[in-house]
């Protein structure tokens, strides 16, 4: 991505809230005649992690959802139904996610926005796909969520099989050859790794050690990974998984004298690992490490500030009193779309509703926004972000 | 070869940390034959107490290796996690004293579940990842081809000298020899004029205090917090208490180290997805062969 582009994108998210507030005006005036019949609510189910290890996120994007709500209903909802949202705990768990869809299922939801770990966003494709109700995913992004052949499954959080082709592109451009790929045994993070490796392998650098290695999620002590990267004469390490193990890579690579000053190696994470906890957890050792990231989101969750971000981070902690997480203004472009494309086809039968969605174009915070027929979002381009004084930077020259 | 030698070194390291919270386990386990599910919990609540009372210590220059305020932070965690692991037998354990043994497990389980979401709806704490105020320098000494930080070296000490104090109190002492009594026949100790229920009480306090110390190490070195990690620890710990022999004091520390050599070795030989599984696969045969663990003759006596 260029400044240019960036540029556009602020001046493009301004325009949303604007836009959003033409949405509204012209919604309130259906409400008004809609107040008087006293429409049924527009049920929205929302599974997501509220507890277990992602409830940060999962709080933080449910958070964002309910704030982009009230301000709908605040303007008269959507065609006159005011938004009620279903919230129902995942616990990023399979088991957890499909009980929690099917009682949103028996409870009448129209439509499904949420998910945010992939491996508990699958199991329920076929229950709601059965159910003909969209789902709109802001942050679940395995490039297996929209492969399984369901239909009406739309991704805000483009998906994630560009981190694997950006970050070899990168490789490649500093010369690096031989790499060690490592993920943490999620879906999520299995799914980028292998992508990943089949990437370097394309670009002619060789994935060492046999291929992609993998550590479990609830491990904190890479010594044992660092001592093999070590004998492995790797110079590219590339991590696939979440932001809170990545950080403690990240310090115990530092210490070991693999990558930071003593250190000759490069460190790129994916996209699952851009937070600001990567940045303060890490400290000095994220300095000089890089991750990759979808352009459109790159300038949204406060990862490089933008102001259409400053504006949605000081209503978020207004109303929250914390700071939003990378995938809050995800969940806000999540509800937004869904709402758009019901008031396209003036209608909330969710058969129209999935019409509107395959239709739909428009702003939202974090770009444009439009899906292609599997419903992965269009126009997804990739950045490559360095750790500049602990602070993301785009990382120069772009591979 | 000098791979190998490197895993060992990460292993040891690992073990270092299994084992104190292992000796935890296995205390209680000596004395009560409850396996105490909360454990793990109680090191987890340790982190986060250290973390808020270090926050409020280090206000405006929290930075690296602040020895000292580590130090006395360290000690106050540890009586603070002791007392409260102390206060979990006196309110859930101690009532069901005659209770089925099941049940006093089924209890654990329940506190456990309570101290998780506790610290879960607790403002300031959280689910979050909170960074711990005070993180370890990466300054530190070369062994073969590997690096090792001074905080590492610090941290093994540390451990080693709790464990032989540990041991010590409990194979030396007057005390030590009321917990055996307790634990090889309740009744009889009881009828010799020992006191059992403070001596279960103390067996706690040593046990929460441990917790509490492994808790303040990991937070500076791992460097982050988080209100489910205590789960694993505590599985890892219950591991290693079983690999050792439990209730054996030299064994839990022994069944640490040995289970963070297995893991560190396992991922040299087999790679890191078959780190848990050689773990795991090596307790298995240990039960196989031996299954009162590595120090088990002495498994009759426990304590």
């Amino acid at each position: 991505m260029n400044r240019k582009s960036f540029g556009l994108r602020v001046i493009a998210s301004g325009l949303l809230v604007a836009g959003m507030l033409t949405v509204a005006a012209s919604v309130s005036t259906v409400t008004a005649a809609g107040a008087a019949k006293k429409l049924p609510p527009y049920l929205i189910g929302v599974p997501m992690p509220m507890t277990g290890a992602e409830a940060q996120a999962g709080t933080q994007i449910y958070n964002a959802e309910l704030m982009a709500a009230q301000q709908i209903n605040k303007h008269g909802g959507v065609l006159g139904h005011p938004i009620k949202l279903l919230e129902q705990d995942d616990a990023c768990d399979a088991g957890t996610a499909v009980n929690a869809v099917n009682l949103l299922v028996s409870k009448g939801v129209k439509a499904f926005v949420g998910g945010y770990c992939s491996g508990s966003v699958l199991p329920t494709e076929p229950i709601i796909s059965r159910a003909g109700l969209p789902y709109v995913m802001p942050a679940a992004n395995s490039p297996e969520l929209t492969t399984g052949g369901y239909k009406d499954m739309f991704l805000i959080d483009p998906s994630g099989s560009g981190d694997g082709a950006e970050a070899a592109a990168f490789f490649k451009q500093q010369g690096i050859t031989k790499i060690y790929i490592i993920d943490d045994q999620s879906s999520f993070g299995v799914a980028i790794a292998d992508a990943a490796a089949k990437d370097v392998a394309a670009a002619g650098g060789t994935v060492v050690d046999g291929g992609v290695q993998s550590i479990p999620a609830t491990s904190n002590d890479f010594s044992a990974v660092i001592s093999q990267i070590k004998s492995s004469g790797a110079t590219g390490i590339y991590w696939s998984g979440y932001f809170s193990q990545a950080a403690q890579f990240a310090t115990q690579l530092n210490a070991a004298g693999v990558i930071g000053p003593n250190g000759t190696a490069k460190f790129v994470v994916a996209d699952g690992s851009v937070d600001a906890t990567y940045l303060s957890a890490a400290g000095a050792a994220a300095n000089g490490t890089y991750a990759t990231i979808a352009a459109l989101a790159s300038g949204v969750g406060n990862v490089l500030g933008s102001h259409a971000d400053k504006v949605f981070n000081l209503a978020y902690r207004k109303e929250f009193k914390s700071a939003p997480g990378p995938y809050s203004a995800f969940g806000y472009d999540a509800i937004t779309a869904l709402v758009l494309a019901a008031k396209h086809v003036h209608s909330i039968v969710p058969k129209r509703v999935n019409a509107g969605l395959r239709t739909l174009h428009f702003v939202g915070l974090t770009g444009k926004i439009s899906f292609d027929k599997t419903g992965n979002r269009l126009g997804a381009t990739m950045d490559l972000l360095e750790v500049v004084n602990g602070k993301y930077t785009l990382a120069k020259p772009q591979p | 070869m000098s791979l190998l030698l490197n895993e060992l070194g990460n292993g040891i390291f690992l073990g270092a940390f299994f084992g104190l919270v292992a000796l935890g386990y296995s205390m209680v386990y000596g004395i009560l034959r409850l396996i105490n599910f909360a454990h793990g919990d109680f090191f987890m609540v340790a982190a986060f107490v250290s973390y808020t009372i270090l926050g409020a210590v280090l206000v405006g220059h929290n930075s690296h290796g602040q020895w000292w305020t580590l130090l006395w932070v360290g000690v106050v965690v540890m009586v603070i996690t002791g007392g409260l692991n102390m206060l979990a037998n006196q309110i859930i354990y101690r009532p069901m004293r005659r209770a089925a043994i099941l049940s006093l497990m089924i209890a654990a389980i329940g506190l456990s579940q309570i101290l998780e979401n506790g610290v879960l709806v607790t403002p300031q704490w959280g689910a979050t990842y909170l960074v711990y105020p005070v993180t370890s320098p990466p300054a530190g000494f070369n062994l073969g081809s590997n690096h090792y930080t001074w905080a590492q070296l610090i941290i093994v000490l540390v451990s080693g000298l709790l464990a032989l104090g540990t041991y010590f109190l409990v194979g030396r002492t007057l005390l030590g020899k009321a917990m055996r009594a307790v634990s090889e026949d309740r009744i009889a100790a009881m009828l010799m004029g020992v006191n059992v229920d403070l001596v279960i009480a103390i067996v706690f306090f040593i046990g929460g205090a441990l917790a509490g110390a492994a808790a303040v190490m990991t937070g500076v070195y791992y460097g982050q917090i988080n209100y489910l990690m205590g789960f694993t620890v505590g599985l890892e710990a219950f591991t290693a208490a079983v690999l050792g022999g439990i209730g054996n004091i030299g064994g839990a520390m022994l069944g640490g180290l040995v289970l963070g050599v297995v893991q560190s070795i396992g991922t040299a030989v087999f790679g890191s997805e078959w780190a848990i599984v050689v773990a795991f696969g090596a307790l298995v045969l240990m039960l196989w062969f031996r299954p009162t663990g590595l120090l088990g003759e002495r498994v009759a006596r426990r304590m």
